[in-house]
């Protein structure tokens, strides 16, 4: 208290004698700045990703493949509640503070040392939201006084850090319509930056740029193509070319919702922000290569434009959408430094792009098996087809027949983020390996009126494993090491500078690897299944690492006989901290 | 192929995932003697669906909330709404209102109306029992006669044709004759918002369900002539609309089933379509 005091006269004295106004230092958090050098800074976690360009990779080398054995427990903390479910967050680390998301749209600050609770924000949800995809939500952004996360009733709710108290809470969409949001937001030059998501049908996708203090619209850039951006409440310029891969007004409602969120290169100054499925489902109804959706765009963060975009996709039939995230680095090849970017899409292929333009450099597949394409042309950047596994037209059969497709439609890699480490210089990649039986549905309703679907269900393509974390060499598209998984993967991957890779396991365990070899290394069973995404920041001189543990997510919710392997997994809702003590 | 987690309702695979029981049970539906004995029966139709259960000045209105109000008024209690916000299949609405609750909890209806009754369809959601059918639904063309002259759909002309987007008659047109329609056909969220652009001018036709065409018309009709549609070589182009309960709750189904069967005899049914501009289609008997 006495040095709450302190700091605060102190802080006043200052702003009075630099003539400043507005609020006391002290409950300034990090600026621009800080969000920038994230990546850098090891005794902090300010954003999501461990950095805008989300390597998520810290230096950080006390913990290493033998001293990790004596990682420990610190404290657990539990979300409370009758509500558990699904829990995909990354905590954020600041200031003695840990800002952790629970699922059903709620936000904790715990205090690092003790696990002790400071305050804690439950979203009032309305009754009638529609999400998607279990009720999760994957992490919170900070900047200066304020907490940012979205909610399942698709707002985007602002907090003071130090109190919780709502600063304000704008609406990104409809939730009556459909619409949710789970994704962690970006924060970028003073503007809060998110996709949308939710809604299947009638919808488009959208990146929004809001003032992070006032709340404020800045920008609006829709991702499919002849809908017209916003500027500062003006009409700005269109995206792509008015029916240019769209036939009549389906254009207005082509899907391609930005449901994981973006990342960001400071270095080329780019948002990179991937696109949902096009729609409707049936490929065969919108002839044409359906930009942007199933790709990646790259988005000037000043006005909403879009740079360049590279589709993985063109023309998806499915359902593999082409949100994942684009993670920035430098590709070290043939003498050269490239300013590369890579992304493991739900599509079964690891793209390595040049960022600054969005031409390919390479593809190759990360799964062992892929039936919807033979390969990716590098010159064309296009996928080469096997076109007897495209789905087939339900307008022409009774009854389509049955594709099997690999990957299933829950994709080679869903939305858990893959790491880089630039000390090995490998990606490692959280795939599962699995294909769908696909076929056309002869008879569903919708809202009461009969409706024509697709059947869908997922099946395992291994007896003895799902999950594989692959470590990728982007040089070469080579795997050069897996571990193998009994569950599907489902949450982020974490590597440090200490030559190891964190993830976790639906079995409950959070694991170590080492990041040369992929020896399995240490091991903690959370008591919950974990679909989140481990960090790792230093304290008084010692490593810690947290990871929230809960398990739910899409898996058992669409995944077919694989939900079946997974129905005995306890729910659970909980933040663990480990740290490796001081000898 | 048994669990049919068909992609457009996952959830409702979800659902069974789900029904081991992970979240806290609240009240289920309640057999018949229970919603005697609480004297009120809470019924989920849906929002925003007119003409069957909408808001018109605020107040829940339409032939579904009317039907519920005799149905209950015949079993000699009161009634309590829950307006269902539609999911992506109907399977995602039936665990919603009356098998398990909305996600973010709020507890289950006894009855919910307006749903599909069919054999295979029910045979796919276990969880609940469907009955009590009380309307055949099918598609209609609704046209300016001065723009198109034949009610056929094989023989329109080069006009714009509305539809509500992601509904049989919007996949049907999109895909028929080679694609030859696509460039015209108009995307609506709703029917009535289609059947407003026919007044307007801005289609010359649209192809939607009879009973929402013939209320969005309403007093229009006489300008705008209806004809029934079937679309060839699709599987579905008419359904019955009946209701269901939780599969523990037979009983209630029974006796609300009764009443809607009274209600057909009597023509009470028959009359409450009417006041709302519908045409009431007798299920035939097989």
């Amino acid at each position: 208290m006495k040095r709450l005091f302190r700091t605060c006269l102190l802080a006043s004295a200052m702003a009075a004698g630099l003539g400043l106004s507005g609020p006391a230092l002290a409950a300034e958090g990090p600026g621009n700045d800080d969000l920038l050098n994230d990546a850098k800074t090891t005794g902090d976690v300010l954003t999501y990703g461990m950095g805008l360009q989300a390597q998520r990779f810290s230096p950080l080398d006390k913990l290493n493949p033998e001293s990790v054995k004596g990682l420990v427990p610190v404290w657990s903390f539990s979300f409370g509640g009758e509500k558990q479910r699904g829990q995909e967050s990354q905590p954020i680390i600041h200031d003695g503070t840990i800002y952790v998301t629970g699922s059903y749209s709620r936000l904790y600050a715990v205090d690092v040392k003790t696990g002790q609770k400071k305050w804690q924000y439950d979203h009032r949800l309305p009754e009638g939201i529609m999400p998607c995809c279990d009720v999760v939500n994957r992490g919170a952004a900070i900047y200066k006084d304020k907490i940012y996360f979205a909610t399942l009733d698709a707002r985007l709710v602002a907090l003071n850090k130090d109190t919780g108290k709502v600063v304000w809470s704008k609406k990104i969409e409809d939730y009556k319509a459909g619409y949710s949001a789970t994704a962690a937001p970006l924060i970028v030059d003073g503007k809060v930056i998110t996709g949308n998501s939710g809604g299947e049908f009638g919808i488009i996708g959208m990146v929004e740029a809001r003032d992070a203090e006032t709340g404020e619209l800045v920008w609006q850039r829709p991702t499919i193509e002849g809908n017209m951006g916003t500027l500062n409440g003006k009409e700005s310029t269109m995206t792509g070319v008015l029916n240019a891969s769209w036939q009549g007004d389906l254009y207005k409602t082509g899907g391609g919702a930005t449901w994981l969120g973006g990342t960001y290169d400071p270095e080329t100054k780019t948002l990179f922000f991937g696109t949902g499925n096009p729609a409707p489902w049936n490929s065969h109804l919108r002839p044409g290569d359906n930009l942007y959706t199933s790709s990646t765009l790259a988005i000037d963060p000043a006005n909403g434009d879009i740079k360049w975009h590279y589709q993985t996709t063109p023309h998806d039939g499915w359902d593999f959408d082409g949100v994942n995230e684009l993670v920035s680095f430098d590709l070290k090849k043939d003498g050269q430094t490239i300013k590369a970017g890579a992304k493991a899409d739900r599509n079964g292929f690891f793209y390595v792009l040049d960022r600054t333009n969005g031409k390919l450099i390479s593809a190759s597949p990360f799964v062992t098996k892929i039936t919807w394409a033979k390969e990716i042309d590098v010159k064309t950047g296009r996928p080469v087809y096997i076109d007897d596994n495209r789905p087939g037209n339900p307008a022409n059969a009774e009854k389509g027949k049955p594709v099997f497709s690999a990957p299933a439609f829950l994709g080679a890699k869903n939305w858990m983020p893959m790491a880089y480490s630039p000390a090995t210089e490998l990606f490692y990649v959280p795939a599962n390996e699995w294909g769908m039986d696909i076929w056309n549905e002869p008879i569903t309703y919708k809202k009461g009126a009969a409706y024509l679907g697709a059947g869908f269900t997922i099946k395992p393509l291994y007896d003895d494993y799902i999950g594989a974390l692959r470590a990728i060499d982007p040089k070469t598209g080579k795997i050069v090491w897996e571990y193998k998984n009994p569950a599907p993967l489902w949450g982020g991957v974490l590597t440090t500078g200490g030559n190891l890779v964190f993830t976790g396991t639906p079995e409950g365990y959070l694991k170590a690897f080492d990041a040369k070899s992929g020896k399995e290394v240490w091991k903690f069973n959370t008591g919950s299944g974990v679909v989140g995404s481990p960090v790792t920041w230093e304290q008084d001189g010692e490593q810690y690492v947290a990871v929230v543990s809960g398990w739910g997510g899409a898996v058992p919710l669409w995944g077919g006989d694989v939900a079946k392997l997974v129905k005995d997994i306890n729910q659970g809702g909980s933040l663990w901290v480990f740290k490796l003590p001081k000898a | 192929m048994t669990a049919l987690p068909t992609r457009r309702h996952l959830l409702s695979f979800a659902a069974a995932a789900l029904a081991a029981g992970v979240l806290p049970r609240r009240a289920g539906a309640r057999p018949l003697d229970d919603v005697v004995a609480a004297g009120r029966l809470m019924v989920a139709v849906y929002r925003d669906n007119p003409p069957f259960s909408y808001r018109k000045d605020g107040a829940l209105v339409g032939v579904d909330v009317d039907l519920a109000r005799a149905i209950a008024e015949r079993l000699g209690v009161g009634i309590e709404f829950m307006e269902l916000t539609a999911g992506e299949t109907v399977s995602d609405d039936l665990r919603n209102a009356v098998w398990r609750g909305p996600v973010v909890g709020g507890g289950v209806a006894d009855v919910m109306m307006h749903v599909p009754y069919q054999k295979e369809f029910g045979l796919r959601n276990p969880e609940a029992v469907l009955f009590g059918p009380y309307q055949r639904e099918a598609f209609a063309l609704a046209r300016n006669p001065m723009r198109m002259t034949q009610p056929m759909l094989a023989s329109l002309p080069d006009e714009p044709v509305g539809v509500e987007i992601d509904s049989i008659p919007d996949f049907y047109l999109l895909g028929a004759f080679g694609g030859r329609l696509r460039e015209r056909i108009v995307h609506y969220m709703t029917i009535p918002e289609a059947v407003d652009a026919l007044v307007r001018g801005d289609v010359a036709a649209v192809v939607a369900t009879q009973s929402q065409i013939e209320a969005a018309l309403a007093g229009r009709a006489a300008d705008f002539p209806i004809t029934p549609v079937t679309f060839p070589g699709m599987m579905t182009s008419s359904w019955d609309i009946g209701m269901a309960v939780k599969e523990n709750s037979r009983d209630l189904a029974y006796a609300v089933g009764d009443a809607v069967t009274a209600m057909l005899e009597d023509g009470t049914m028959q009359a409450l379509f009417r006041k709302h501009g519908v045409t009431h289609n007798a299920i035939p008997v097989e």
